[in-house]
């Protein structure tokens, strides 16, 4: 563990929260302990990754994965259940290809919650606890640290590549929360679906040659007389920064990082297939940085709430998204990276199972509806072709297995190799389980 | 490592000395007058904090563990009765058989407990739970003597490196009886690395190997007290090796008197043009001018740091810089309070360090804030936070130091503060009224009132009583009807006698300007997290409560001192001294005060949206004013709860977005930026070099460097390539990315 002695405060901080930890906790060996396991990855195999896809604005259960053919037509709506692989289970007809791969993965239909708009919804779903004060929609809250940024301190990642990714942008609550800026997931905002896409940063600026950089950076090393105060008890934070420094060039020297990085390696052939658009190439470049390492990716995707407009969305919309991610689910498992990587699939809540047209609007929609949603998950263990849970025939409740987001999240992390029942301090020496509830859904591990 | 003084040998013997025969002749744990039996308050209760069941983690969570809710630390005794004697259908506790309880059974691991094995069967603690279900299990009954206080014998400690002493923990009741209770306290060292009790039991305390200073909390149920430990660098130093520092205003001397405690020494003084950038960086969040430089160094008057620090007091980039570091801890959410409600807020933060409002009547403007969330911008932070509840909190940690959030749902776990205290302070906040259009977010466009009204109460969290105000530490009030109870408040805020207020923003301050807190959190200020220095921040209190609460008086009084004109180059005698001031600490620039330094160093402007061409990122007044540059380097997002955390770590994020980002690279190469004027003009490739270690640097080059810099540029006119390149290299260093 490296360990940075860099500003005073957060030093002061850190040794403030382990000594609340002999206090509160399980006593400060054990805060110690469970310190010292951040960053290995575990066992021995290789590394579990995450790709989060996120519907960002709720999908809608039923025109996906969760059809009601025996509700009335203002609740069934306009599309047909259709059978899948693994007999008895029917998905709405647009999700043609996930329905013939079913197999691979499980539907949860009973994750539920309380928190009916996006910005609480979106926070409960991403960190796995509901926010402390009462939020509304249009809120972009963090008052505790998203899955992503807890993974990216909890596990880390090869070659220097930064352990988490938001693509193209982070998501409302996806932020580190306490755990710090160096947690914040790392942004890839371009298109990869564009010519000449390249990640920021990490590579060269297009104008600048290799052989110009590397001067640069010859210089640099001769030009840079600044005193360090290499004694660790000075706490220098340039010592740290160094680091930092190091880090970077390894990452940009890195044929594993940067390679996972350029996209144009892949194949046309694969390149098509996940589909030639923003969404598809930014999950191929998931499966990328995944397979280089990187322990989890968000994809936030959004467009979902449809309050309106519901029907022709999901013809178009959800078209491209289940068909991308079918082709992420079969290719994962062709290259045998779907045991060690999981997929989820899923947003804020679901909808209104009452099909609705609000004021000042002129076609039909569904609106927030956080009883009831389906989750995707593949994966890393998962069980596959399985069904967990059931809401009722209308769409409203989850009735069966009723699970909480804690337990959503649970799973995720200990998929992942992280202790959900772990102790966390935050800024001012708190401490709080990562996870409130620590128990997984049982039927996905 | 170190040898052993012989003086302070004998300093710690006759600590220990005098120590011993007076707590010897103490009994070991006498009863404290009337009731001779063991009884749950004063026996019972205590246990369940000194190991732990009803700490945050385990039984003491709100909703206990596995069934079994304790209160947090023990500070509701009801509650904690009722479930360890009345819930679990009796199984907790047999008066009959007090071994075969689940008390006794879990706690000494006979059955599967998820805390483990906390107590040895047969030891004296099991014992004496043992004796009090045997009895029938006694409360302690309410004539009993009450706890009034704990103390720490002793309070202070000097140790050598790796010595340890025996701390002895006092309870003192209400009939002057105490007892030793040692053995039921659970301590906790505020830096374990440089003094950490080695048998809690015992109450020995180890030192680490390093010299230092640290804070054992001794707790004993709700009650709290402090031991400062000191361990002083060995050898040997005279009164003389103190009396010879400079001291340029009364902040030295209280500085070298904590290091005289701690036997460390002063850096050197660091260099004029070292000052120079670190005073223009810390007052105003810029750097000099090539010219301000030269003219700087070239000045050959005694005074001219004072009439530096004087000037730059008084440069229009003050306000921006200072309300920009204002609006992180008082800025909403656009989403939330909307657009035009939070760049109303920012015209007026910015206005009041533009005038230079005292900081009791800019408390006071906030505190008692009325009028439209268009017009009056410090209306906007009670739009932003209607909950009483939650404007309660932010105001006592912003403007007293005072963390009351904990004690909303319990009883603090590290101060006095109880619930009555919190919604005694939140009640000021009941009598707020709201007229016109709300909170709507996403866009929130809508124009709100803010008023005082005459009606309006709070009921307490637990008791549901209604709570009149209550000021901390004060008696609750009866506030009229016509009298809005926020100028209460402000008023018992601002007076000279508030113990808080003056103090925490002298602690802020301090802060901002020294790299490091004399506490930290800088608003966290409490009996167990002590300053380094308390008389300083005392001293800063009271100066800055002297001088009509002016911020600007606050900034020259430690910005003219030795102590903010000493090198960061640590010496043997402070080398592990990162707390006392012994030298300058190093920061890196925050993300504002980053960018618009590069942009000054390149001569290029930076385009924020909802900005005016040519803004400086301290003037940006929204989050939303996208900038991928800021975010990188820790801008916090007013998304963020708490809003206000800033770290200033380096990320390797940071450093590759320095050295590869397009826009930085493109900024480089502008025809119209510095490197291409300089290529093209009529200096020479040495005159070029200087030019660039001043502004990047805000010094001149040394030879060497000159050398080595001379090296990348071709002879004119093929240079600028290499112009370009030497701005890239300095840019990419830490000289560059830190106030030293």
């Amino acid at each position: 563990m490296a360990i940075h002695r860099n500003c005073e405060g957060l030093r002061r901080r850190d040794c403030l929260s382990l000594g609340l930890g002999a206090l509160l906790g399980g006593g400060f060996v054990s805060a110690l302990q469970s310190r010292a396991g951040a960053g290995e990855p575990g066992a021995d195999k290789r590394p579990t990754g995450c790709i989060l896809v996120w519907l960002d604005g709720g999908p809608s259960h039923i025109e996906m994965f969760d059809p009601k053919p025996q509700a009335p037509a203002e609740i069934r709506g306009e599309f047909q259940p259709i059978e899948t692989k693994v007999p008895g289970v029917f998905f709405s007809e647009n999700m043609q290809r996930l329905a013939a791969i079913n197999d691979k993965f499980t539907i949860v239909r009973s994750v539920c919650h309380n928190q009916n708009n996006h910005g609480a919804g979106n926070h409960y779903m991403m960190t796995g606890a509901p926010t402390r004060i009462p939020v509304s929609c249009g809120a972009f809250v963090s008052f505790h640290p998203s899955m992503g940024s807890v993974v990216s301190a909890e596990r880390g990642a090869p070659h220097n590549l930064p352990p988490y990714f938001a693509i193209p942008s982070i998501t409302r609550s996806g932020g580190p929360n306490f755990l710090g800026n160096r947690h914040a997931p790392f942004v890839v905002a371009d298109d990869p679906n564009s010519k000449g896409f390249r990640v920021r940063d990490v590579t060269l600026p297009t104008e600048l040659d290799d052989g110009r950089a590397i001067s640069r950076r010859l210089a640099r090393k001769k030009l840079d007389q600044l005193q360090r105060y290499q004694d660790r008890a000075t706490g220098d934070p340039v010592v740290g920064s160094d680091e930092n420094f190091q880090q970077a060039v390894s990452l940009m020297t890195s044929d594993v990082a940067l390679k996972a990085f350029e996209i144009d390696r892949e194949s046309d052939a694969v390149r098509e297939r996940y589909g030639r658009n923003a969404l598809g190439q930014r999950l191929l470049l998931a499966r990328r940085l995944v397979e280089a390492g990187v322990p989890f990716v968000t994809i936030n995707d959004g467009g979902w709430d449809h309050h309106s407009n519901i029907f022709p969305a999901f013809k178009k919309q959800g078209a491209t998204l289940e068909s991308t991610v079918a082709t992420l689910i079969e290719d994962l498992d062709e290259r045998g990276m779907l045991d060690t990587t999981l997929v989820l699939v899923m947003g804020e809540f679901g909808r209104t199972p009452q099909i609705s047209t609000l004021p000042g609007s002129t076609t039909p929609g569904r609106d927030h509806w956080s009883s009831a949603m389906s989750v995707l998950v593949a994966g890393c263990g998962t069980p596959r072709g399985q069904v967990v849970g059931a809401t009722d025939t209308r769409g409203y409740a989850a009735i069966e297995k009723i699970y909480a987001p804690e337990n959503l999240v649970s799973s995720v992390y200990l998929k992942l190799g992280i202790n959900p029942d772990k102790i966390v301090y935050n800024s001012s020496g708190r401490p709080s389980h990562l996870v409130s509830d620590s128990r997984p859904i049982q039927e996905l591990m | 490592m170190h040898s052993r003084p012989i003086g302070l040998l004998l300093l710690s013997l006759a600590c220990t000395v005098l120590a011993g025969p007076l707590f010897a002749a103490e009994p070991a744990a006498s009863s404290p007058g009337v009731t001779p039996s063991v009884t749950f308050e004063l026996d019972v209760q205590p246990l369940l904090t000194r190991y732990g069941c009803n700490s945050g983690p385990c039984h003491g969570k709100s909703r206990g563990q596995n069934g079994f809710a304790l209160s947090l630390l023990g500070f509701d005794s009801e509650f904690d009765y009722l479930a360890l004697v009345g819930e679990g259908r009796g199984r907790r506790q047999f008066n009959a058989t007090a071994e075969g309880s689940l008390l006794l059974r879990k706690a000494t691991g006979e059955v599967p407990h998820g805390g483990g094995k906390r107590i040895e069967v047969g030891s004296p603690h099991y014992e004496l739970l043992q004796e009090w279900m045997r009895q029938g299990s006694p409360r302690t009954p309410e004539t009993a003597p009450k706890l009034v206080r704990v103390v720490c014998e002793p309070a202070t400690q000097v140790l050598t490196p790796n010595a340890s002493f025996q701390l002895r923990v006092f309870a003192e009741y209400s009939d002057g009886s105490r007892r030793n209770v040692t053995d039921v306290t659970a301590f906790q060292s505020s830096d374990r690395a440089y003094a950490a009790p080695s048998n809690e039991t015992a109450g020995l305390v180890q030192a680490g190997p390093i010299p230092g200073e640290a804070a054992l909390m001794a707790r004993y149920m709700n009650n709290i007290a402090v031991c400062r430990v000191l361990i002083p660098q060995p050898g040997d130093l005279t009164d003389a090796d103190y009396d010879q520092l400079p001291r340029r205003n009364p902040v030295d001397d209280l500085v070298w008197q904590k290091l005289k405690l701690l036997k460390l020494l002063p850096s050197a003084e660091t260099s004029e043009a070292a000052f120079l950038r670190r005073a223009y960086l810390r007052i105003i969040g810029r750097q000099p001018t090539p010219e301000e430089t030269r003219a700087y160094l070239a000045d050959a008057s005694t005074g001219k740091r004072d009439a530096l620090v004087d000037r730059l007091l008084e440069r229009p980039e003050y306000a921006d810089y200072w309300a920009n570091k204002w609006a992180d801890l008082l800025r909403p959410n656009p989403y939330r309070a909307g657009m035009k409600a939070v760049w109303n807020l920012d015209a007026w933060l910015r206005q009041a360090f533009r005038k230079n409002q005292p900081y009791d009547q800019f408390v006071r403007e906030l505190v008692t804030a009325q009028g439209s969330s268009w017009r009056h911008g410090q209306a906007v932070v009670f739009r932003d936070r209607p909950d009483t509840v939650e404007i309660a909190s932010s105001v006592s940690q912003l403007f007293l130091g005072v963390r009351l959030e904990c004690a909303k749902c319990h009883h603090h776990p590290f101060e006095v503060w109880s619930q009555d205290d919190f919604f005694g302070f939140a009640a000021f906040f009941t009598r707020i009224g709201h007229k016109g259009e709300g909170l709507s977010p996403p866009i929130s466009g809508g124009q709100e009132m803010i008023f005082s009204t005459p009606a309006g109460q709070l009921a307490h969290g637990r008791t549901g009583a209604i709570v009149d105000p209550k000021p901390l530490a004060a008696d609750s009030l009866k506030i009229p009807a016509e009298q809005d109870p926020r100028e209460v408040l402000a008023g018992w805020m601002t007076s000279p006698d508030n113990p808080y207020f003056a103090k925490v923003m002298a602690s802020r301050m301090w802060a901002e300007l020294m790299g490091t807190g004399l506490v930290e959190p800088v608003d966290d200020l409490r009996a167990t997290n002590p300053a380094s220095n308390e008389p300083l921040l005392d001293y800063l209190a009271q100066d800055f409560r002297e001088n009509g609460y002016n911020i600007k008086h606050l900034i020259r009084r430690i910005m003219t001192s030795q102590v903010a004109a000493l090198s960061s180059k640590p010496t043997e005698r402070n080398l592990s001294d990162t707390r006392n001031f012994s030298r300058y600490y190093r920061q890196r620039l925050r993300a504002e005060v980053l960018l618009d330094a590069v942009n000054d160093c390149l001569d290029t402007e930076e385009e924020f949206p909802a900005m005016p061409a040519g803004s400086r990122a301290t003037q940006v007044w929204t989050f939303r004013s996208a900038s991928l540059f800021l975010d990188t380097f820790g801008r916090p997002d007013a998304n963020q709860d708490p809003p206000c955390e800033r770290t200033s770590d380096s990320t390797t994020p940071q450093i590759l977005h320095l050295m590869n980002s397009p826009s930085l690279n493109r900024k480089l190469a502008l025809d119209t930026a510095r490197p291409a004027q300089l290529a093209a003009s009529a200096l020479s490739n040495e005159q070029v070099v200087e030019e660039a270690y001043l502004w990047v640097y805000c010094r001149p080059p040394t030879a060497d460097e000159k050398q080595a810099a001379l090296e990348l540029l071709p002879a004119p006119p093929d240079r600028r390539k290499g112009v370009e390149d030497l701005f890239w290299v300095l840019l990419n260093t830490p000289e560059f990315l830190f106030v030293d």
